[in-house]
């Protein structure tokens, strides 16, 4: 920030007065002879170039003008078209940092100039506010993924401006709020009873592998007796020169096992040629095609199903495998049964013989399509530590909706794709002739529920059955549905008659009640989040306004019964009772809402899903480690939260907050099973703080390689509060080195030949570098190697590098603790995030006074998260509109 | 289905495919129903956007040789077949775009992001919802949006579909073929008078809700108001719709020779597929205007190129060139496939389908990082262009002169669109 200015004239009393003057960026005066030698001389009063005149352009960015001329001399730069080829070029080091001090100052004039001036817009709830509150409202789960996306332009999806709404919009409000209706009903209509399906493991098990082991056995004696056949025609003298040359050439050159086509199968494709050969469907077989398919399926399969046959439990239980193997078991919820919670439950247990990476099951869901065998969602995996003897329960809630799918799915954890799955098995094939041994079993995989909903449901059943009773019940809904304010008369009447329409038309006075209700549902005192304000500045929330902010920003839900009774009471903006709430918020379940909505935007986790990670380079990290990976950031947050830990515990710590799956992948002994838990480290360890966490290292690459790029950009803008300026269209890409066996350092360093790419590169690559010892998927590495076709170069990692203008550190350890001392930038970024994530707008230079102060206050208790926290809510400017 | 005069439908046979039409007499068709002359054709217009840009060395061809005989590159060969029916432009820029991730959000408008004080985003109507307002009239729909469920990191932007509104805001599209399917052909089952009963019904919901944002809106200030704008709006747009709904009610959907769709198809297959639907949806006419904003990491997966969309827009020679190239192959491939149909499909004058509809198939990147002479392919005879040529127009012309060129094309005589300086003459015909 040295050399870019930035005037602020804020006052103190800024936050009552958003209108103070608008602070201007600037460009250091110091570059004006940079100026002066390379552009005023074509673009001047008399000798306007391209009808440009440069040397009367202010250097203080204050209007959208201004920054337009600004944006096209940036971009002539970076595109190299100026200054033009047969002028004077400028040195390097001169060029790199007036582009750097431009590019940035332009960054802080769009900012200024886009500065709403502490405005909070109305917003609407966006998708995930959306579910909780119809959740907290009616008590079911519903589908939000119809709804479009949120945000977008890079801000958090509770930023008013930019949710928007639509006509299509509303009617999927309706819609989906019918939905919620219909199941809301059907679940208060349920009686107590509850339903359960088992499915014993071994009965499908045994019976596939049987069918399986016949079918092969069977197809290849058909196959050996047609093969007999025609090797019988080839004895022929008329066939001897043809068959001799067939032979020659399907001889079998290796046994690649992903090239089936030239395993052995002797004149199959070609039988035709050979006189007198039968037909394989002579022998029972199908086309030669079909024939020679079933034939490799018993070369590699035979040994595979003849071992699982021999496997211990099989009359109990079933093991799990892979490829055709028997490979899920299923339950389903009957289609009859009620919506609601229910509980899967199975009994399993592990090869003892299997590796430990492998002792895990998957549950998810297949799509209701039969022949789809390729698509699976993957719900988590579940660490399996028990034995035959002593076989373990494992149980977790699924939401079954009025029309969701409700068959589900158990399998050994693996890679979530068909492909890889093949892949895997014809790997261990290539090894060792056979598949992998089966690491899990199932006694058996049971559903049972509906249970209650996790909080009370309120029931909206009219107290009379005529008009009075209608016009009461939905007055009392819409009431509730717009969290404590009561909707108007009008709106009332006319929702009445839809109602009764309905019950004309013959419906049910529950049916024809949803027709109402599901309006309320779309209307605007239900969608968005309405403060009135007036145009003569800002005012004071008024209690059920207060309960709402605060609810939406810890719970991204409603509030509940208790903060609105204090809210209509009066009580909540005392400061004793606010405090007191806010604690209370935070050790309640909901909060994981704003731990999870908060963390995964602020740090950018959305590209975690950006791309499939390769399943040889990184077999590990499959869809379950991911999500496990994405949940480690999500239980440290809440455990620093939650313990009234320091915010600097998330650079470096001495413990990390993991279960049994990612105490595997890390490498950490002594911790099994799923449940989240603080894990103190041994000494030396790498992990403890964001930048050892295997999701942070994952998104810093492309699902292969690492992106020192990714890597050190993200660490600027997330830690250090320096962000690189967006990428800039139009740099002329980079001499083409791909296929050069390079180091990546060698590769990236030469992002720092050109000015253009120079004047950020050189504050990110660096960084980047001092994280090589993680691979793509956040492993520990000591050496990295490039490999193209016949050339392989290998080379041991090199961590050293230095920060630009800064220090120099020798390995990941002294990075992190460069970074670690600068805590005081990483919660400046840390509450801008916060603020913006809070009140619902992009933070601005008016936020810069709230922002310091929420620190300082946090810093008094050594900054606490939960300090940022109390500090922001007993703000002044959370509490106006 | 009962026969009765409103419902009798007139069935033409054309090269081998059954063509039913709506009613002749329904409102709509009235115009060219009777002996109408043969230019009285409606001309419809398809955007075709395709996120992170093209292979530039194996795209465009020699900006050397221009006119009519130039030679087609690598990147652009399987539409040889059409070379005479298609216009490559190049030169053409949108002058304020500069985030070199977004090649749709500004595509079709042309805006300056920054233009609103105090707001980070700002966003103009598109081209396509311009030619709608004057194409949608007699149409069941105003205009048709196709998506992708894979649009998150595919070099589109900010956006719900190619199309933005009247006010700048994002329009949304159906993401996937099966939805596409029934909205424009599949039939509601229930009889005429249950029908007219659940649209008086949509209205009554209509005006309560409005009821409710009176109430809302009620103090607000300026900011918010025009916040909350965007549902009133939305229920006018509902109403129209809704309106339109009505004219259409007698008018069962056209039937179409396409099964309905399987659910799940992803990339080159779901491209394809969407493909099918426009033109489906133009030779019925259940709408006038379509775009599409196409993926492009799904087309990576279905070519079996295993890298990340935006990696393979940053190639360099290896792996993510060849991506990058066999992506440019697969899109011109399928593209061809797409004029061949509208080829195809002859008009009761004799004439083509293709010879009615505009088409623009482009994206605002040209290349990685590059957003200038941005890859642009006009094709269709609906706009009058000059077809067949490979035309160079000097550099950072803007690409919404192109815009206005077919816009007027179709007969829509806007004075500008998005910072247009006028019509790019040498693309009319």
């Amino acid at each position: 920030m040295s050399t870019r200015f930035l005037i602020l004239f804020i006052g103190l009393g800024v936050l009552r007065a958003p209108a103070a003057e608008a602070p201007q960026a600037r460009l250091d005066e110091k570059h004006r002879a940079f100026f002066k030698d390379y552009c005023v001389g074509c673009h001047n009063a008399e000798k306007q170039k391209g009808k440009l005149r440069l040397d009367d352009i202010s250097f203080g960015i204050g209007t959208i003008e201004n920054a337009e001329r600004w944006q096209k001399i940036l971009n002539a730069l970076n595109s190299g078209e100026m200054p033009p080829e047969d002028e004077t070029q400028p040195e390097k080091a001169r060029k790199t940092e007036f582009l750097d001090d431009l590019a940035g100052t332009l960054v802080i004039a769009r900012k200024v100039l886009g500065d709403a001036g502490g405005q909070i817009a109305m917003r609407r709830l966006n998708r995930r506010e959306y579910k909780n509150t119809i959740r907290d409202l009616l008590g079911v789960e519903i589908d939000v993924r119809d709804l479009p996306a949120d945000g977008g332009t890079g801000s958090f999806d509770t930023v008013g401006a930019s949710l928007f709404m639509s006509g299509d919009q509303i009617e999927q409000y309706l819609t989906l709020g019918r939905r919620a209706l219909d199941e809301h009903f059907a679940r208060a209509a349920m009686s107590e009873e509850t339903f359960k399906a088992r499915t014993e493991a071994e009965v499908l098990g045994n019976q596939r592998m049987n069918n399986n082991l016949k079918r092969l056995k069977d197809g290849h004696e058909q196959y050996a007796r047609w093969m007999a056949a025609v090797e019988e025609a080839a004895k022929l003298p008329e066939n001897s020169k043809l068959a001799a040359e067939l032979r020659e050439s399907t001889k079998i050159p290796s046994m690649n096992p992903y090239d089936g086509r030239r395993v052995g199968l002797l004149f199959n494709n070609k039988w035709e040629v050979l006189k007198g050969a039968p037909a394989p469907q002579s022998f029972g077989l199908g086309d030669a095609e079909t024939a020679r398919v079933q034939e490799l399926e018993h070369i590699y399969q035979l040994q595979y199903f003849t071992d699982y046959m021999k496997l211990p439990a099989r009359d109990t239980g079933a093991w799990l495998g892979f490829y055709f193997a028997y490979r899920e078991t299923y339950v389903a919820a009957d289609a009859k049964w009620p919506p609601g919670r229910y509980t899967l439950r199975m009994r399993v247990a592990a090869n003892e013989a299997a590796p430990r990476e492998r002792r895990f099951i998957e549950i998810g869901q297949r799509t209701p399509d039969p022949k789809d065998v390729t698509t699976f969602s993957v719900f988590g995996a579940h660490q399996v530590t028990a034995t035959l003897e002593r076989p373990q329960l494992i149980e977790l809630q699924v939401n079954v909706g009025t029309d969701s799918f409700r068959e589900f799915a158990l399998r050994e954890k693996r890679p979530n794709s068909r492909t890889a799955e093949m892949g895997l098995f014809h790997d261990h094939f290539a090894q060792t002739g056979t598949g992998p041994d089966p690491a899990v079993w199932v006694d058996w995989f049971e559903i049972e529920g509906p249970h209650d909903a996790p909080r009370a449901v309120t029931s909206f059943v009219p107290r009379t059955q005529d008009r009075d009773g209608v016009r009461e019940v939905i007055g009392r809904f819409a009431t509730r549905a717009f969290r404590g304010k009561a909707p108007d008369a009008e709106f009332i009447d006319r929702l009445v008659p839809l109602a009764e329409a309905r019950r004309e038309a013959g419906d049910s006075l529950e049916d024809a009640l949803k027709e109402p209700l599901s309006v309320v549902l779309a209307s605007p005192g239900f969608l968005y989040l309405n403060e009135p304000a007036s145009e003569k500045g800002p005012r004071r929330l008024d209690g059920p306004e207060l309960a709402s902010r605060l609810s939406y920003f810890l719970w991204s839900a409603p509030p509940d019964d208790e903060l609105l009774v204090l809210a209509q009471r009066g009580e909540l903006h005392q400061p004793a009772v606010l405090t007191a709430q806010v604690d209370r918020m935070i050790a309640d379940a909901r909060a994981d809402e704003f731990v999870s909505g908060f963390a995964h935007q602020w740090l950018g986790l959305d590209r975690l899903d950006f791309f499939q990670f390769d399943f040889r380079l990184h077999r590990a990290f499959d869809d379950s480690a991911k999500a496990a990976a994405r949940e480690e950031v999500y239980q440290t947050l809440a455990t620093l939260l939650r313990e009234n830990l320091p915010l600097h515990r998330l650079i470096k710590s001495d413990f990390v907050v993991i279960n049994g799956l990612l105490a595997d992948y890390y490498g950490l002994d002594d911790v099994s099973g799923d449940a989240f838990r603080k894990v103190a480290l041994p000494a030396g360890s790498p992990r403890g703080g964001l930048l050892g966490m295997a999701a942070i290292l994952a998104m810093g690459g492309n699902g292969k390689h690492t992106s020192p790029v990714e890597r050190g950009a993200w660490v600027l803008r997330k830690l250090l509060h320096d962000p690189p300026p967006p990428a800039p269209p139009n740099v002329p890409q980079l001499a083409r080195l791909d296929a050069k066996p390079l180091t990546a350092r060698e590769r990236i360093l030469a992002h720092q030949e050109e000015p253009q790419c120079a004047s950020c590169h050189r504050k990110i690559d660096p960084i980047g570098f001092g994280l090589e010892n993680f691979d793509a998927a956040g492993k520990w590495r000591t050496e990295d190697h490039f490999e193209k076709g016949a050339v392989r170069k290998t080379w041991p990692i090199d961590a050293a590098a230095a920060f630009h203008n800064g220090p120099a550190f020798k390995d990941y350890f002294e990075l992190r603790d460069i970074i670690a001392v600068r805590a005081n930038t990483f919660a400046r970024s840390f509450t801008e995030a916060l603020i913006e994530y809070a009140l619902g707008r992009p933070f601005g230079f008016t936020d810069e006074d709230l922002a310091t102060a929420i620190i300082d206050r946090a810093r008094q208790q050594d900054l606490s998260i939960r300090q940022f926290i109390h500090a922001l809510v007993s703000s002044e400017a959370f509490h106006m509109k | 289905m009962k026969s009765s005069p409103l419902t009798r439908r007139h069935f033409l046979k054309t090269a081998g495919t059954v063509v039913a039409l709506p009613a002749l007499e329904s409102i709509g068709f009235r115009r060219f129903a009777s002996a109408a002359p043969l230019m009285a054709r409606p001309k419809r217009a398809v955007f075709l956007g395709f996120g992170w840009g093209v292979t530039e060395e194996s795209w465009y061809p020699d900006a050397k040789v221009t006119g009519a005989d130039y030679k087609l590159p690598p990147g652009l060969a399987p539409l040889a077949r059409h070379q005479r029916d298609f216009t490559l432009v190049q030169g053409l820029t949108n002058k304020f775009a500069n985030e070199a991730h977004w090649g749709s959000t500004f595509w079709l408008t042309g805006a300056n992001r920054f233009a609103e004080p105090g707001q980070s985003f700002h966003n103009t109507i598109s081209a396509d919802q311009v030619a709608a307002e004057a194409l949608g009239k007699d149409t069941r729909f105003t205009s048709i949006q196709l998506g992708s469920p894979d649009a998150v990191g595919n070099g589109h932007g900010p956006g719900l579909s190619l199309a933005w509104d009247r006010r700048g805001k994002p329009m949304a599209a159906l993401d996937n073929p099966v939805l596409a399917y029934h909205r424009l052909f599949s039939d509601e089952t229930m009889p005429l008078e249950q029908r007219q009963a659940v649209l008086a019904q949509k209205r009554s919901v209509l005006d309560a809700v409005r009821a409710d944002a009176k109430r809302v809106q009620r103090g607000l200030n300026k900011t918010d108001t025009d916040k909350l704008d965007e549902y009133f709006q939305g229920v006018r747009d509902i109403e129209t719709r809704l309106s339109k709904d009505e004219q259409w009610l007698n008018v069962p959907k056209p039937k179409v020779p396409l099964a309905e769709p399987k659910p799940g198809l992803a990339g080159r297959d779901e491209i394809a597929l969407m493909y099918d639907l426009i033109v489906a949806a133009l030779q019925t006419d259940a709408t006038r205007v379509i775009t599409y904003r196409q993926p492009v990491g799904s087309l990576l997966s279905s070519l079996d190129l295993k890298i990340a969309a935006h990696d393979m827009s940053h190639y360099t020679t290896g792996d993510r060139l060849e991506a990058s190239q066999k992506r440019d192959v697969a899109q011109s491939t399928l593209f061809a496939g797409l004029l061949d149909k509208l080829k195809a499909v002859k008009e009761p004058d004799g004439t083509s389908l293709f010879d009615h509809t505009a088409l623009a198939y482009g994206s605002n990147i040209r290349t990685s990082h590059y957003l200038d002479n941005c890859p642009t392919i006009l094709a269709g005879g609906g706009a009058s262009v000059r077809l067949g040529q490979h035309l160079v127009l000097p550099r950072n012309t803007p690409l919404c002169d192109a815009w206005l060129t077919m816009l007027h094309g179709l007969d829509i005589p806007a004075e500008r669109h998005g910072d247009s300086t006028g019509v790019v003459k040498e693309l009319q015909a």
